[in-house]
């Protein structure tokens, strides 16, 4: 019953406030009621109002009804701080799953000076920030992430209570652009590669990539693929790099490398070894079912491979999926109007 | 409390101590003190020094200084402050006691006022104290002060909810002047509007204090103690001309019955229950013999009133005596109505049954006075009784005198043959003592006698010092006649005052060095406080006196008849209104907010024009795509569509456009009238050839 209620009101709310990263507040978006101090002094008020009653007394009863009309005129205040105030998500978080993922989000003030407006999502929250008339700021939220993959807060809330902290306006914006949220990095057990590099390959990387590999006189049992000919055409030495791994290649972190182990795990595995090799600056591919990353090095690189790890077999959210029959109805609705308006 | 605990940790390193924002905690304390002053001479010393204590013990503790106290402590200075009080107030229990509860009770409130909850229970405690101020004091200045603290309240409570707002004490300030001056019109429609109903069920406001005034005991002495006092005891405003000076006897209470020394009186007043009776004290404009008294707080029953007065007003009734008495006692400042009548009581006959007690005398005592009573009886009528005892007190050399000597044994008789110097309550009590010796029906009168006038002398002053005595005695076919020794002795205490009777002796006032009335040499103070005390009476009789029968009257003069349920509705019309109209206001103010961008009229216009040439606007368009779009459609207008396009684009995402909006502005609108043009040409064309 209760969870029905609930449902009802959850997709009342998400028929009011569409999904978009620009949310800006008015009248037809923002709630307000008052908090439990609110309550308590509307009580106060009856209280004076029966002292007034009976003792006769007209400075009670002024003082009551000028105390009212502070709390009606609060609401309008209340309402006013919110209202006109665009809230932008400007760049959606990364990080790792089981972390708070940093939102940025840009505050833009209208006609009236924005005071006391926090952010918050579920149970995490921002200080509250003060943005005068017609300026902006910018205001980073975390938002806990629970697992990989792409992070799409329901619901932002932003609330203000000022001036008196007797009532609350609020509002949610319903974000489209989604966080992404890196597998947990787990420490992987020793694994092969199961990709071998091709001679061009091989030849490719020993050209420019010198300083990854040991390079040492040549021994008798060398593969005449390893000795570096090019070298030894300019300086007359035999010289054999010597790659890191025997078998397969180190270069390729592989999702086939863990027989087993449960694929959400072996992504895990790969988080850590991509996070390793970023930090050691290290070249490495990645190989996934259906996607493969050549190696290369950077922290563009790094940040790339982990992000196809937290989208690997994930689907982006639509906003189709989040959109109602309501919405969509009223945004045709809304094009007709402007046809006709065009008419006139 | 998720929202508490995030605005604790927000400024966690300002206050590391209590998670309050000093400066919050500042107006309150600043409030509290303000709050507490209209309360300090009501309140005991120790409960005013034990709440600066505990607020500057809580203010100290926001700053290191000291630490608030622990569980222990804390109970331990709650029972002792509770004992200290339950041994003050010794099980009386009252609403003045009551009320110096609820101030300890804030005062201990400090020490554990640690999180915005508890601020926010002391701010609803301090706005009741508020509440509970305006049950002592209603004078204009202690109102201001009341509502001064309350405004420090909602300031406190601004900054609590945005600490770290720059300069957010000034923006407070006009932040509350604005919603005051916006709401200040609704507020008054509800003073004036909201139905008041007779009390739901009734408290006495009785202090347990003493108040300075007359009582109902007189022992030769007590008046002249009175004398010393210049609190204003009511103020009166006549319908007619104001009476003279000498007939201005306010008479309060009768005293008939001698008890050794004192006087009492013979019949004490019946118990009355409390009544839920409206104190109100008649409207409309005053007839020209009526009169309107605003009494101070007495805490008695007893209404003054000159001789031969009835009632108007339905808060005092006519009791035995003609006296007048109040349905409650006044224990908030009373105003009433009474009428002079012609003479009405001249035919009154009393019985003999009832006069015999007026005849009442202790069995021994003042030998002396009861033989001048029996010389005086047997050669004359009471008339001339009476005037022969006047005449012995204008010609023998008897003073008048705040300075009276002590007269412990028979003291009317050392009065009256010896010392010879005495105050309006000795000669009165004499004169009563001797006309019933002589078998005369007299009695005291205990009330005032004069009145100053107020500034712009339309009304009357009167002060304790106006207290005074006298003698009413009963003359057959002539009723009860006033009679007063001391017209006899000081007739200058009659016509013109206190002060002048005792001028010479230099006794007037002589304990009272703050009161303005003893400066009266200096005019500016004698102006300043007779300008003060006249917007005080206006204040009171409007706005503190503005009771049921003053609204149902000023409703009656509305159109349409108007009674209590359709003030109600009224009330309710007024609220829905105000809030309708403030919403409107803002809705609209958020409009023209809009409105107010030219340039996105512009835009708008090109819209329009756009989608009359069949290109509406795209959701999330860009100037440019549409403007290529419209060329598409529209060759004709192409050049300009895109010039349009491209100075919205500047205007909207280039930096430094402010200084030549207008200009742009000017242009653009140039543009589409162009625009327009070229379409209206190319859709003619276009019709003519489909013709």
């Amino acid at each position: 019953m209760k969870n029905l209620f609930r449902n009802r009101w959850h997709r009342w709310i998400n028929r009011r406030i569409p999904r978009s990263d620009l949310q800006s507040f008015s009248q037809k978006n923002i709630f307000i009621l008052p908090t439990g101090a609110g309550a308590v002094f509307g009580l106060l008020l009856f209280i004076m109002l029966l002292t007034g009653i009976n003792y006769q007394n007209s400075l009670i009863y002024l003082s009551t009804f000028l105390l009212g009309a502070v709390f009606v005129g609060a609401m309008h205040q209340t309402h006013r701080n919110l209202s006109g105030l665009e809230l932008t998500l400007v760049q959606p978080g990364e990080g790792f799953a089981g972390d708070d993922i940093p939102f940025r989000f840009r505050l833009k003030a209208g006609r009236d000076d924005a005071i006391a407006i926090m952010l918050s999502s579920e149970e995490l929250g921002h200080a509250p920030v003060h943005v005068h008339s017609r300026q902006a700021q910018d205001v980073s939220l975390t938002v806990h992430s629970a697992h990989r993959g792409y992070l799409r807060p329901d619901r932002i809330r932003i609330e203000t209570r000022f001036p008196f902290g007797l009532l609350k306006a609020w509002s949610w914006i319903r974000p489209v652009s989604a966080g992404v949220v890196f597998p947990r990095p787990v420490p992987a057990p020793e694994a092969f590669s199961t990709v071998e590099d091709g001679e061009e390959s091989a030849e490719a990387r020993s050209v420019d990539g010198n300083d990854h590999a040991d390079i040492r006189p040549w021994r008798e049992g060398d593969l005449s693929q390893r000795v570096l000919w090019k070298r030894f055409a300019r300086t007359g030495q035999m010289v054999v790099a010597d790659w890191e791994g025997e078998q397969g290649s180190p270069h390729w972190l592989d999702f086939n490398a863990y027989p087993g182990a449960d694929h959400e795990l072996r992504l895990s595995y790969l988080a850590f070894l991509v996070k390793e090799r970023g930090r050691s600056g290290a070249r490495f591919g990645l190989n996934l079912p259906g996607q493969i990353i050549e190696p290369d090095s950077g922290p563009a690189h790094v940040s790339r491979c982990l992000r196809v790890l937290a989208t690997w077999g994930e689907e982006r959210p639509r906003d189709a999926k989040a959109e109602t029959h309501g919405t969509r109805r009223r945004r045709s609705g809304r094009s007709s109007q402007v046809i006709a308006e065009g008419q006139v | 409390m998720s929202f508490l605990d995030r605005l604790r940790s927000s400024d966690a390193d300002s206050v590391p101590a209590t998670g309050l924002p000093s400066r919050a905690l500042l107006w309150l304390v600043g409030s509290f003190a303000l709050l507490l002053t209209p309360q300090w001479d009501r309140l005991p010393l120790w409960l005013i020094a034990a709440c600066a204590v505990l607020a500057s013990w809580r203010w100290l503790a926001q700053y290191g200084r000291v630490r608030l106290p622990g569980r222990w402590l804390k109970t331990g200075i709650m029972l002792i402050l509770i004992s200290v009080y339950a041994a003050t107030v010794q099980g009386r229990f009252t609403v003045d006691t009551a009320a110096s509860f609820f101030v300890l009770a804030v005062g201990l409130k400090w020490l554990e006022t640690r999180t915005v909850r508890d601020f926010y229970v002391l701010f609803f405690i301090l706005v009741y104290l508020a509440t509970v101020n305006f049950l002592f004091h209603q004078e204009i200045l202690w109102a201001l002060v009341t509502f001064t603290g309350v405004a420090l309240l909602l300031v406190g409570l601004q900054v609590l909810n945005a600490p770290e707002l720059p300069a957010g004490m000034t923006s407070g300030w006009r932040r509350l002047g604005g919603l005051f001056l916006k709401t200040l019109p609704v507020v008054v429609l509800l003073f004036v509007f909201f139905p008041r109903m007779s009390p739901l069920w009734s408290v006495p406001l009785v202090s347990g204090e003493a108040r300075t005034g007359i009582s109902d005991t007189m022992r030769p002495g007590d008046i002249s103690s009175l004398a010393q006092s210049s609190e204003r005891a009511f103020r009166v405003t006549f319908g007619g001309e104001i009476p003279p000076y000498r007939d201005r006897y306010w008479r309060g209470l009768i005293l008939d019955y001698l008890d050794g020394e004192t006087w009492r009186q013979g019949q004490t007043e019946g118990f009355r229950p409390l009544g839920r009776v409206a104190v109100d004290g008649g409207v409309g404009p005053l007839e020209s013999e009526e009169y309107d008294v605003l009494l101070e707080p007495t805490d008695q029953r007893w209404a003054f009133a000159l001789e031969n007065s009835r009632a108007v007003s339905d808060n005092v009734a006519e009791e035995m005596a003609d006296l007048f008495r109040f349905r409650r006692p006044a224990d908030s400042p009373v105003r009433y109505r009474l009428a002079l009548e012609e003479d009405a009581d001249s035919a009154e006959q009393a019985r003999g049954a009832d006069l015999r007690r007026y005849l009442q005398l202790p069995r021994e005592g003042n030998p002396r006075a009861r033989a001048l009573a029996g010389e005086l009886r047997r050669s004359m009528s009471d008339d001339q009784l009476i005037r022969s005892l006047m005449a012995r007190f204008r010609e023998q050399a008897y003073y008048y005198t705040l300075r009276p000597p002590a007269m412990p044994d028979n003291g009317i008789d050392t009065l009256l043959f010896d010392e010879k110097r005495g105050f309006c309550a000795h000669y009165a009590g004499a004169t009563t003592f001797v006309l019933r010796a002589a078998g005369i029906p007299a009695r005291v009168v205990v009330g005032y006698q004069g009145g100053e006038p107020g500034a712009g002398g339309d009304y009357l002053i009167v002060r304790q010092y106006d207290a005074h005595a006298w003698v009413e005695a009963y003359l057959d076919g002539r009723g009860w006649v006033r009679v007063d020794p001391t017209a006899a002795i000081a007739p200058e205490r009659i016509e013109s005052g206190l002060r002048e009777a005792v001028a010479e002796e230099g006794s007037f006032l002589e304990n009272d060095w703050a009161s303005p009335q003893r400066y009266t040499d200096v005019p500016l103070v004698q102006w300043a406080s007779l300008q003060l005390d006249r917007i005080n009476y206006q204040w009171q009789r409007w706005v503190v006196g503005y009771q049921g029968q003053s609204q149902m009257d000023l409703m009656s003069r509305l159109p349409g008849g108007f009674g209590m349920r359709e003030l109600g509705y009224l009330t309710a019309g007024i609220v829905g209104a105000g809030l309708l109209i403030a919403g409107l206001i803002s809705a609209l103010q958020m409009r023209r907010g809009e409105r107010r961008d030219a340039f996105r009229r512009v835009v708008d216009t090109w819209h329009r024009l756009c989608a009359t040439a069949g290109v509406p606007v795209r959701h999330g368009e860009t100037p440019s795509v549409l403007a290529s779009r419209l060329a598409k459609a529209e060759p004709a207008a192409a050049d300009s569509a895109r010039l349009f396009a491209r100075m919205v684009n500047s205007h909207y995402y280039s930096a430094g456009k402010e200084n030549d909006s207008g200009y742009q502005l000017k242009r653009m609108r140039r543009l589409l009238a162009t625009m327009k043009r070229q379409l209206r040409r190319s859709n003619s064309r276009t019709g003519r050839r489909r013709d």
